[in-house]
Order: structure tokens, then sequence, then C-alpha cells
């Protein structure tokens, strides 16, 4: 009994005949077509899944976030990527660009994919070599140079301006000096 | 960020109480402060099961992250349910944890605790001794969850078997609740109850 009053108020609602009411409950209906299935707001830098669920970017993007192992379509729980969403241009829409690209993209050395099985050890052992290598680039000129200058220091006395071995001296120096620069150059272009 | 769940709310509260199954008076939201953050859920127990002719309370926390993390929800209204505790109101229920998904809402998440209370999964269980009631002998946990609902929910069916035995233990001053979830628990075998209670 209750089924059959359901549908027929349900037959009703979508054949509306003809009055003001129904053709606005009609409007409302097409309005909430283009809503976005997440925040239930008019979808903003609408992107649509291969599923055919429609979302605004932004909020797609979170729950991507939110969820980085099962991503699954809000919807219809459809294995869904970031990759395999089509952006939407309406007609209003000024620029074309694709929303996708408004919300910056995870910094790329950070996106390591994680390696099946354990998450974390991955990103943080990524990490962690990064640092060393610039480390020891930064460190090991800087201690080059030093110990060139230092040269000097490490006799008694240094030689007089103008003798033999002071001549030396500035000669060694600068043979020390131009041997960092190009272990420099070749440490940056190898 | 952070609104974006006050505005959902506010969205979806106005949807539920349009809805088909307010009408029908299946379902129920109220609004428990101005910030959207907390609630007040109210679901009829469905027709055909132990729970049918009850009004069970819920009560709802919504997270900042909503809809990106599912509410809070636990009963209020005490239920003698598999997959849920008798004692907390605490729920197992999937969608509620790791099977949330950002387009569900506080509609969904009251039909699907309806849908819950059609159909137990007790290899799935909140509460153990419920469960095992539940699969070692069905009738006994029907007529259980029927007094409960009767008790706790305001369902119909009284149960004047329970009620005496519950009555013989609040005389030997035991509390009333104390005596039904003890009973409950034993099969409403009086001694075991005791034996229990006062050991
Ligand atoms: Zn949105
Ligand atoms: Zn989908």
């Amino acid at each position: 009994m209750s089924s059959n009053t359901t549908e027929n108020a349900k037959h009703s609602a979508e054949h509306p005949d003809g009055d003001g009411a129904g053709a606005t409950d009609e409007d409302k209906k097409d309005d909430r077509m283009f809503e976005c299935n997440i925040c239930l707001d008019t979808a903003r830098d609408a992107v649509v899944s291969m599923c055919g669920h429609l979302f605004c970017w932004p909020c797609l993007h979170q729950w991507l976030e939110t969820r980085p192992n099962r991503q699954v379509c809000p919807v219809c729980k459809a294995a869904i990527s970031k990759e395999k969403v089509i952006p939407l241009y309406g007609r209003g829409s000024t620029k074309q660009e694709d929303p996708r690209e408004k919300v910056p993209p995870r910094p790329a050395g950070q996106r390591t994919e994680p390696e099946p099985g354990s998450t974390f050890p991955g990103f943080g052992f990524g990490g962690d070599n990064g640092f060393h290598m610039s480390f020891g680039i930064g460190a090991f000129p800087f201690g080059f140079f030093t110990s060139t200058f230092n040269f000097g220091d490490a006799r008694p006395s240094p030689a007089p301006r103008g003798t033999q071995q002071h001549m030396e001296e500035q000669f060694l120096s600068k043979l020390f000096l131009w041997l960092a620069v190009l272990f420099i150059a070749w440490l940056i272009l190898a | 960020m952070a609104n974006i769940a006050a505005q959902r709310i506010r969205r979806e509260f106005k949807e539920v109480i349009k809805s088909e199954e307010v009408a029908k008076c299946a379902i129920k939201v109220e609004l428990l402060n101005d910030s959207y953050t907390e609630l007040k859920g109210e679901i009829t127990g469905p027709p055909d099961t132990a729970y049918e002719g009850g009004t069970f309370v819920l009560e709802i926390k919504v997270p900042e992250t909503y809809p990106f993390n599912p509410p809070k929800v636990r009963f209020i209204t005490k239920i003698w349910h598999p997959n849920i505790s008798s004692v907390t109101g605490a729920i197992c229920l999937d969608i509620l944890k790791d099977q949330w998904a950002a387009a569900m809402t506080l509609r969904t998440v009251l039909l699907s605790l309806q849908a819950l209370l059609s159909a137990a999964e007790p290899d799935d269980p909140q509460d153990a001794v419920v469960a095992k009631q539940f699969k070692e002998n069905i009738e006994m946990f029907q007529m259980t969850a029927r007094h409960w609902t009767n008790v706790y929910a305001g369902g119909p069916h009284v149960n004047k078997e329970c009620d005496d035995k519950i009555k013989r233990l609040v005389d030997m001053g035991v509390e009333e609740h104390q005596a039904r979830v003890a009973l409950s628990s034993y099969n409403w075998d009086i001694e075991r109850a005791t034996e229990q209670l006062f050991s």
C-alpha cells in the first residue's frame, strides 16, 4: 500500500502538470545535477571521474590526499586516480586551464612512489639521501679552500717577500686554488 | 577549509528535513549547537525486527575534517545488538570507519544504521556477549532485544516474564539496569545471573 503511494508521488514529481510550482521544482533539479558530490555546492573547477561522478577539483584532491592508500570514487567507490579525471570547461569559463594544475602538486622529490608494503621507510630514505648529497657538495670545497689558504701557517715562519721561496709558495697556493676550482667544476658537471 | 564541514552539514540538514524518510518519521536529525558540530539523530526500529516500534537516539559528532572523514556516531538509547555495545553504545559499522566515502551524508549514515538493525553481522561484533547469544540462541536473542526495545526505546512488547525476573533481583538490592544486563547475558537464567552479581 505505502509503496504504491510513493510510486505515485514520484511519478507526479517527474511530470509536473505545467503550473509555476512544478516548473521551479524542475529547475532546482537541473541545478542539483551540477553540484559537487563532496561539498554539495555548484562544482567549481569541475572535474569528472571515469565513473561519471562530478566534483570540484579542490574537493576531490583533498579526498585523494586524505586516503592515499585507498583511492576510490566518493560516490560509487570505483577505483580513481588524479590522472584519470577529466576537467570540464563550460562556456562561461574564460581561461581554459586544467583545474588540476591549480592545486599545486606535491613537490616532485617527495613524491617517490611508496614501495609495496612499506610506505614510510621508502620516503624517509629518499629524503636522507638528498640531504647527504647537498651537504657533501657544500662542505667539501670549503674544507679544501681552508686548507689551501692555511698552507703557509703550518710552517714556523713565512718566507720573506720577494725570495725564491716566497714565489714558490705563491705558485703552490695558486695551483691548489686552481685544482680546487677544477674539482668543483668537475663535481658540478659530472 | 575548516568551515566546509559546517557548510556541508547546513546543506545536509536542510536536505534531511525535506527527505521522504523524515516525512515517514523513519529518521530525524536535530542540531545541538550553532557551530554544526554536534547533532542528535533518531531512527525508528525497522518493521519485522525485534526493534520494531522503538525510537533510538544517536549522538552525532562532526569532525573538522568532515566530509573527508566520517562523523562519530554512537547510540544513546540502550540497545541489544551484536554490532552495538550494550554498555557504551559504540557502533561497529564499516562505513563509519574505513569504508567511509566523502559523498555519504547524515541521511545515508542514519539509513545504514537502520539497515544494521535489520541485518546484524555477528561475525564482526562490537558486543561479544550479544553476538554469542545471536549465534547460539537466536530466539533468546530476539526476546532479549525486544525486551530492551520495550524498556529503553518505547517499543510496544512488554515481556512479563523478563520484568518479573528483574524485579526479583531488584528486590535483592540489585540496580535495575545491572540486573537486566546480568539476566540478558546469562539467557535469563536467574540463578546464574545472581551468582555473577553476588560473586
Ligand atoms: Zn566541491
Ligand atoms: Zn563514481
